[in-house]
């Protein structure tokens, strides 16, 4: 089965903000919600300067912090690599936020907590997470990374792509290309 | 009304998805529940026209259980390709706002009281029937942001005898496309996809969005194309840059001229499209010998070398290379030296040949769109000119009769030469320079009257408040603005059903007509008219229902034999503009006023939109103000080394001052803008008290800009503005 993953090509996101409103509206959340954030960096002294963003969501790791202390089991990897959150089963105890070393989770009004699926109900029905389809220069990849020739995987491969924080052994499924 | 279960890529592929009309049961205007029955709920997709910000993209309309859930770019609309800004998908929120307006409104005592529309078209056609005897028709005007029902607004202005129809393009782009218009006869496109060297000054599709351009970039730089960002502030299009080049602002001309210098003395240039195609090269060579790189070094403090390399990669590129033709930075309506600037960036461009060529600039293609006459026959043209003065000598004889100098009506108010005015999707109030003289002109009208969804600055102060339909609530007029490289209409149709007692615009100009007597002139509806205006091209109005974009005509042609120019050719010498006392090849002039470079206190003030905002109508839209204040947005960006020498933190306040307004907001502090300016936000400072999440965020530059009117064009010079930064001494918690 597909295995799902995502390439983010930072070397092209322009900071514009328009996958955070596109996920907003698909996910329905309330005004202030997020479930994905850019982190803006500057580097140089003028006139030799340059500034990147980092666009920050659920990495979907395949060694979740988040799953590891739930008490509850509501934070469960499934077999497709999404991480997800069984809000039934969620107690809001926050332990999942505090383990996150990403920052990407967040409380709902209603106690439950709550962060990126990866859009996969749409997914499931063949479509893409709201973030990369409404990319205007088109930061991000998504796809089956388990498949060694999906067009993913090669290009991951290829530009040598590493994860976020791959130090904390977290095993990450989302790629990040970096200038 | 079909309601189908479709996704996007299913609709694409028959594209024939049933387009419905859904009304809004009040139990599902409650979010929460709306949220908790919409799991798996039928959804209806309808394409549309976004209305977030000017450039209109095409979009695919998403209704879930009666309330619009979400917007997806649509793949055919030439303009955004398929994808949707922040702007765009934070924009449809304000169907739900708070502050949208219920009914007609009319001023009573200083408040506003509800009315019905019947008695609002009566009161305002008796009282403009009035001053129409008393003052004649050319007191009367109506000002929009340009869009399709312009048609219907300039209809009206004409069968009430009145020439006074302006959009805001003097405070926005009259600069540009008077300089392109007078140069080679028409304002052109980029062919950004095919070029392999672009160079863009001042102007960030990144940051005052255009999706189609942005994405085209994206695309020549993967094919290898070269990007050069010309910006004194590290702009968002300058972070995809190849090279960032921080120019001192103001002199982009300086650097333009020392360009072609280079090109003319190195024989970089298409010597034959020079030959064939131009005329007045001779002047040229004569004139820019005056600009050498090392001139042009000390003046706009790019160094000579880097202008040289930069010229020979340009022209080792061409005919694929462009400098982008630009839009409001940094030359739209900037700067006193703007229309120069212009004019020799089209220069800069002819001499690399790349005049409506792959890879250059290019003539998009146009729809031929049917009139309404003769079926509905269009009133005479007024026999006035306009009292603004543009197109008249002596006055402001390059500016754009159509735009007109929307700046001005206060002046022309005050003066008492206007008396009634239509303010229509549109805010002067707090999208014009110095906001205390255009409410004294504005307050001076006999008669205001505001269309408008929510009540804006302009709307807080009208006689008269004429509510409009949210965008996804109304249809529009067939527009064309999608066009490029092949022409395509585009139809923006109505959603959902109006929430309230509002009506859509083109509805409210027929309604008021026919009151006002001059209904002869509109004995039509908007789905008639817009039959009428579709049928030469051959597409039926049940398509463009269905699909939203369809593109119409011949595909686009390299080359040109004669452009729309008085010799047709590219005028590089213009013998129009020395029959004007205007420079007939471009040379250097000066910014009207500068910052006192001994002064540590003294900036230029420049401004620029920031992805998320559009204009004024933006700020109050709580999913995208929640952005601004999360990331601190609304700071005034300042040079780090200039902040330390004020003794300032990043995040201090500042008070900030000019010689006509004073405000304080916080300062971003960095290393990515140049030394002598600071850059505001432009989207922020909304003094409207009914606008309450927008209300006194941030600061607007307009409360900074002294009233101007370059001579050429007569537009609003909106960066010729010096102001005083000092730390803000007041104790804050």
């Amino acid at each position: 089965m597909a295995r799902y993953g995502m390439v983010i090509d930072e070397t092209k996101c322009v900071g514009c903000h328009a996958c955070r409103v596109a996920c907003h509206n698909q996910n329905s959340l309330e005004e202030k919600e997020a479930y994905n954030h850019l982190e803006e960096r500057e580097y140089g002294t003028f006139p030799n300067y340059g500034r990147e963003f980092l666009p920050v969501q659920c990495q979907h790791c395949d060694n979740p912090p988040c799953v590891k202390v739930c008490p509850t089991g509501a934070s469960h990897k499934r077999k497709d690599g999404v991480v997800l959150v069984n809000k039934d089963k969620c107690i809001g105890c926050k332990y999942c936020i505090a383990a996150c070393p990403y920052n990407v989770r967040i409380i709902k009004k209603e106690g439950y907590i709550e962060k990126c699926r990866f859009c996969i109900e749409f997914v499931e029905k063949g479509e893409k997470p709201a973030c990369m389809t409404t990319c205007m220069t088109g930061v991000r990849m998504f796809g089956d990374i388990d498949d060694p020739n999906s067009e993913i995987s090669r290009y991951i491969v290829k530009h040598k792509l590493k994860q976020f924080k791959a130090e904390l052994n977290t095993k990450p499924r989302i790629y990040y290309k970096r200038g | 009304m079909g309601q189908l279960n479709i996704t996007r890529r299913g609709f694409l592929k028959t594209a024939a998805a049933g387009v419905g009309v859904l009304s809004l049961t009040p139990e599902l205007l409650d979010f929460k529940k709306w949220v908790h029955a919409s799991t798996d709920a039928t959804t209806t997709l309808v394409p549309t026209i976004c209305n977030g910000c000017g450039n209109r993209c095409g979009i695919f309309a998403y209704v879930k259980n009666g309330r619009l859930w979400k917007i997806e770019g649509n793949p055919e609309a030439n303009g955004n390709l398929g994808v949707v800004c922040p702007k765009g998908h934070g924009y449809l929120h304000d169907l739900y706002s708070p502050a949208r307006l219920k009914s007609p409104l009319k001023r009573v005592n200083g408040g506003f009281e509800p009315i019905s529309w019947e008695q609002a078209y009566k009161e305002i056609a008796q009282k403009i029937n009035l001053i129409l005897l008393n003052s004649g028709p050319q007191s009367i005007f109506w000002v929009n942001y340009p869009q399709s029902n312009h048609l219907y607004a300039l209809r009206l202005m004409h069968a009430l005898g009145s020439p006074h129809y302006f959009t805001h393009g003097s405070t926005c782009y009259t600069a540009r496309n008077a300089g392109w218009v007078y140069t080679v006869g028409e304002l052109p496109s980029n062919d950004l996809s095919n070029s392999r060297y672009i160079m863009i000054i001042g102007r960030n599709p990144a940051g005052g969005i255009d999706l189609g351009q942005m994405k085209r970039i994206v695309e020549a730089k993967e094919k290898g194309a070269k990007l050069v960002v010309v910006d004194p502030r590290h702009s968002e299009t300058a972070i995809l840059a190849d090279e960032w080049l921080p120019i001192k602002p103001g002199t982009d001309l300086a650097l333009l001229l020392a360009m072609i210098n280079v090109m003319v003395k190195e024989g970089l240039y298409d010597k034959q499209f020079i030959a064939e195609k131009t005329v007045g090269f001779d002047q040229l060579e004569d004139e820019i010998v005056n600009y050498p790189p090392e001139w042009a070094e000390r003046v706009c403090e790019i160094p000579a070398k880097t202008i040289v390399r930069i010229t020979r990669e340009l022209a080792k590129a061409r005919p694929k290379a462009l400098i982008h033709r630009g839009y409001h930075g940094a030359f739209g309506a900037q700067y006193l030296n703007s229309f120069q600037t212009v004019r020799a960036l089209v220069i800069a461009n002819s001499l690399l040949g790349n005049i409506n060529r792959e890879g250059g600039i290019y003539f998009p293609k146009s729809a031929m769109l049917g009139e309404l006459q003769p079926k509905y026959p269009a009133p005479d043209l007024p026999q006035m000119g306009k009292l603004d003065g543009t197109g008249v000598p002596g006055r402001y004889p390059l500016g754009s009769y159509g735009d007109g100098i929307a700046h001005a009506i206060p002046e022309l108010a005050l003066r008492g030469e206007l008396k009634v005015g239509f303010v229509y999707h549109n805010n002067p109030l707090r999208t014009n320079p110095n906001p205390k003289r255009v409410i004294a002109g504005y307050k001076k009208l006999e008669l205001l009257v505001a269309i408008d969804t929510v009540l804006s600055e302009t709307a807080s102060i009208a006689h008269y408040v004429l509510p409009e339909s949210f965008y996804l609530e109304r249809t529009e007029a067939i527009d064309t603005k999608h066009s490029g490289k092949r022409a395509q209409v585009t139809l923006q149709q109505q959603v959902v059903k109006p929430m309230f007692d509002t009506r859509p615009g083109t509805q409210i100009i027929i309604e008021l007509a026919k009151h006002l007597g001059i209904g002869k002139y509109f004995n039509f509806d908007i789905e008639e008219a817009n039959r009428l205006r579709l049928k030469p091209c051959g597409v039926a109005l049940e398509e463009l229902k269905k699909r939203g974009v369809v593109e119409v005509g011949e595909k686009w042609k390299e080359g040109f034999s004669k452009l729309e120019t008085p010799s047709g050719k590219v005028e590089i010498y213009s013998k129009t503009l020395d029959g004007l006392g205007f420079p007939a090849i471009p040379r250097w002039e000066e910014p009207l006023v500068s910052p006192d470079p001994k002064d540590p206190q003294s900036f230029r003030l420049l401004h620029g939109k920031q992805a998320i905002h559009t204009h004024s109508m933006t700020a109050n839209q709580p999913v995208l103000m929640a952005l601004s204040h999360r990331y601190d947005m609304m700071r005034l960006w300042m040079n780090k080394g200039k902040g330390s020498r004020l003794g300032l933190k990043d995040g201090d306040w500042v008070k900030i001052k000019s010689i006509v307004g004073e405000g304080k907001i916080r300062v971003r502090l960095t290393e990515g803008i140049h030394p002598s300016c600071v850059w505001l936000p432009s989207g922020y400072g909304i003094f409207s008290k009914h606008l309450k999440t927008a209300y006194d965020i941030g600061l607007n530059y307009n409360d900074f800009l002294p009233t101007y009117f370059d001579p050429t064009v007569g537009h609003s010079m909106s960066s010729e503005i010096v102001v005083q930064v000092s730390k803000d001494q007041e104790v804050r918690s």
